[in-house]
């Protein structure tokens, strides 16, 4: 354990650690455009530039390992002047096209000018060495070459983790560039990281450009909803709708990545949502308040139990729900319904892409979470076996689909029911047949916990109350349950997680609080 | 890819790669090789080169883009590079690249429209002592004025 001095401050830190990595530790910020905690580094920005005790010249942080005794400082008059030369060099030919810009108000270029630079050009705009702009490189990334400073964060990433090195630097001196060679576009399905981790704006997301700017926009700490792998991500959203996913930091699930299908997945949140609770009646449908929708599905859930006996009810569950949301699923299946007929279908319509990587296969975010809580698969299929067979004379249903069932089957095997009830979040099969549709809150909406493929718990967090008329799926059970007897006093996602960890083996011992940021991993089978 | 070396030429470029510690230090060898052969490096055969050392298309590309000794675009017959560096320009470059850009009708990084000449400036060739120079194809031209390289231009026609 090295001990070094960093403005004055004594720290202790691991051997090995570069000065730059131990000023953050400490809280101190040292600028800096190429060094990528998950990437190789280059040392080629030169913002990182301290001075360091016995050296003659100024040392770049990110590649200066710490020693004992080492006198480091980042703070100087000396130190300052060499960033604000550098930044200034960045800046000769940068077009300043800021109000055009996608990146500006998240741009490496703007708060470090505003804090280290200041200076008023030395160049006229005519001097400057334009590039090309707006390059459609393939992926979902744009390339705006004027704007690059070089840092060849990109170029690492697409050699160092998906391996496909589309991009190279062309050329030389002031006319340096990145490009891709003509005729090889991007060709991974990583690419929109090359948006997060360039620190200007010269590669910008396609699929964000000019919707938003960002300083409209805030955040919620989330899971991408897109497949088993669970990366961790940050959900961007304005008012109540949903603009982009950005990855979070999680060495053990994501690093600092995650894939193209899944930065889509916010569009679930914004498109064909069901947004009011709508029953069908006499043929006809009619939206309806809250109280009346639960009442009269649970009503024709009572009903039915009463007339055909508890095992002519079904409960379908859904891995898209959060662990909360199936443990109460389960609850009001076994415990209020009393019915043996719960399961649920890991099967989706999704085009099953996987990498051995972070795309998995499966493309629920929580098929782990409903095994751990003794969902079972093959009740799913008894179930379906039992309304062929017309024993099932009411349903509950969670999703938007039923397994990887195309529309028609699913529309053929709900018409054998004589109710379905289904709690969802979009519109598809399952909301087109259904006789009483409980629109649920999307993935940004309510709180709750996915479990993924390696047992990882791993909580999201409501980032706006849920949209239109919908309600997260925990008030929507309670609901339920209370009108069938259940006296349940649930209130938000905590207190059903408490109950979890306290009568669920695999998730013994665990909260919220232990969770975290970053989650853990379930025990028992995990 | 109908691009492909000859041979005579695989044979040779077999023979180099034998020299080199890595692909990596053969990019440029290989680079000039396939000058030489098919005049210019055209993106086809970049994409040649690469698939020979077994890189990335881009990655030989951006070789070839930093160097300047390799030709992107098709040159004449004959590559007029004239020095304008620092001693060159003492003893006259300036006015020697006019001259010739003059006579041929082309601006420096063109090439005449029968396809005999392309005229480029260059930075220092290595031979200040027999300033201004010029090097056409392989072979220099030193201690040059007007009349020399009339004589010299005349003489490649």
């Amino acid at each position: 354990m090295p001990n070094f001095t960093l403005n004055g401050i004594s720290v202790d830190v691991p051997e090995g650690t570069t000065v730059l990595q131990a000023a953050k530790t400490v809280g101190i910020e040292i600028p800096h455009y190429c060094y990528h905690p998950n990437l190789s580094i280059a040392g080629n920005c030169r913002m990182c530039l301290v001075e360091v005790e016995k050296f003659p010249k100024l040392q770049i942080a990110c590649n200066t390992v710490v020693t004992e005794g080492m006198v480091v400082k980042s703070d100087t008059e000396k130190v300052r002047q060499a960033v604000t030369g550098v930044l200034e060099l960045m800046l000769i030919n940068h077009p300043v096209d800021c109000p055009i810009c996608d990146q500006a108000g998240e741009c490496g270029l703007q708060i470090y000018y505003m804090k280290y630079g200041l200076h008023k050009s030395r160049f006229a705009f005519e001097d400057k060495v334009h590039k090309k702009k707006v390059q459609d490189i393939g992926g979902q990334i744009v390339l705006d070459a004027e704007r690059c400073i070089l840092c060849s964060r990109c170029i690492r990433f697409l050699q160092e983790v998906t391996g496909t090195s589309e991009l190279e630097f062309f050329r030389r001196g002031d006319h340096s560039e990145i490009s891709i060679f003509p005729g090889r576009p991007l060709d991974n399905q990583y690419t929109g990281n090359l948006a997060d981790i360039c620190p200007v704006g010269a590669l910008t997301s396609k699929d964000f450009r000019f919707k938003c700017r960002v300083w409209f926009l805030r955040g919620t700490r989330s899971i991408c909803p897109g497949c088993a792998n669970g990366c961790n991500v940050e959900a961007h959203f304005k008012e109540d709708i949903v603009y982009r996913l950005k990855p979070r930091r999680n060495d053990d699930v994501n690093r600092t990545w995650m894939c193209d299908p899944g930065r889509l997945e916010y569009k679930k949140a914004n498109e064909a949502r069901l947004l009011t609770p709508v029953v069908r009646e006499n043929g006809g449908l009619k939206a309806e308040a809250w109280e009346a929708a639960l009442s009269f599905a649970a009503f024709r859930l009572w009903e039915t139990v009463e007339a055909h006996g508890a095992a002519s009810v079904a409960v379908i569950a859904s891995p898209a729900f959060s662990n909360e949301e199936l443990y109460l699923a389960r609850k009001l299946a076994e415990e209020v319904l009393r019915t043996p007929n719960v399961g649920f279908s890991p099967r989706s319509s999704g085009n099953g892409l996987s990498d051995d990587f972070l795309i998995k296969a499966d493309k629920n975010p929580n098929t782990r979470g409903a095994q751990l809580l003794g969902i079972s698969e093959e009740k799913f299929d008894d179930i379906v076996r039992k309304i062929e067979g017309g024993e099932v004379k009411a349903l509950l249903v969670f999703g938007n689909e039923l397994a990887d069932f195309p529309g028609e089957r699913t529309a053929e095997l709900l018409s054998r029911v004589p109710f379905v009830a289904q709690v969802g979040t979009n519109e598809g099969a399952v909301s087109l047949a259904a006789h009483a549709v409980l629109p649920s809150a999307s993935f940004v909406e309510r709180g709750g916990t996915f479990t993924n493929h390696a047992g990882r718990v791993q909580r999201f967090w409501m980032g706006f109350p849920p949209r239109g008329n919908a309600r997260g799926g925990i008030e929507i059970l309670v609901g339920l349950a209370n009108r069938l007897g259940a006296g349940w006093t649930f209130a938000g996602e905590a207190s059903v997680f408490r109950a979890i960890a306290r009568s669920e083996a695999p998730f013994a011992g665990m909260s919220y609080e232990s969770l975290g940021e970053l989650g853990q991993i379930a025990g028992g089978k995990g | 890819m109908s691009l492909a070396f000859s041979e005579d030429t695989r044979a040779r470029h077999e023979r180099m790669l034998a020299r080199y510690p890595n692909r990596e230090a053969a990019i440029l060898p290989t680079l000039h090789l396939a000058q030489r052969e098919f005049g210019h490096l055209s993106a086809e055969a970049i994409a040649y080169v690469a698939s020979l050392l077994g890189f990335t298309p881009a990655r030989v590309e951006g070789v070839a883009t930093f160097y300047t000794m390799y030709n992107r675009k098709p040159v004449g017959k004959y590559h007029l590079q004239v020095c304008r560096n620092l001693s060159c320009s003492l003893m006259g470059a300036e006015h020697l690249i006019e001259h010739v850009a003059g006579r041929l009708g082309v601006r420096p990084g063109e090439t005449t429209a029968d396809g005999k000449f392309t005229l480029s400036t260059v930075e220092c060739l290595g031979s200040c002592g027999t300033a201004p120079v010029m090097q056409v194809n392989d072979d220099y031209y030193e201690d040059l004025s007007e009349d020399k390289v009339d004589a010299i231009l005349d003489g490649l026609r």
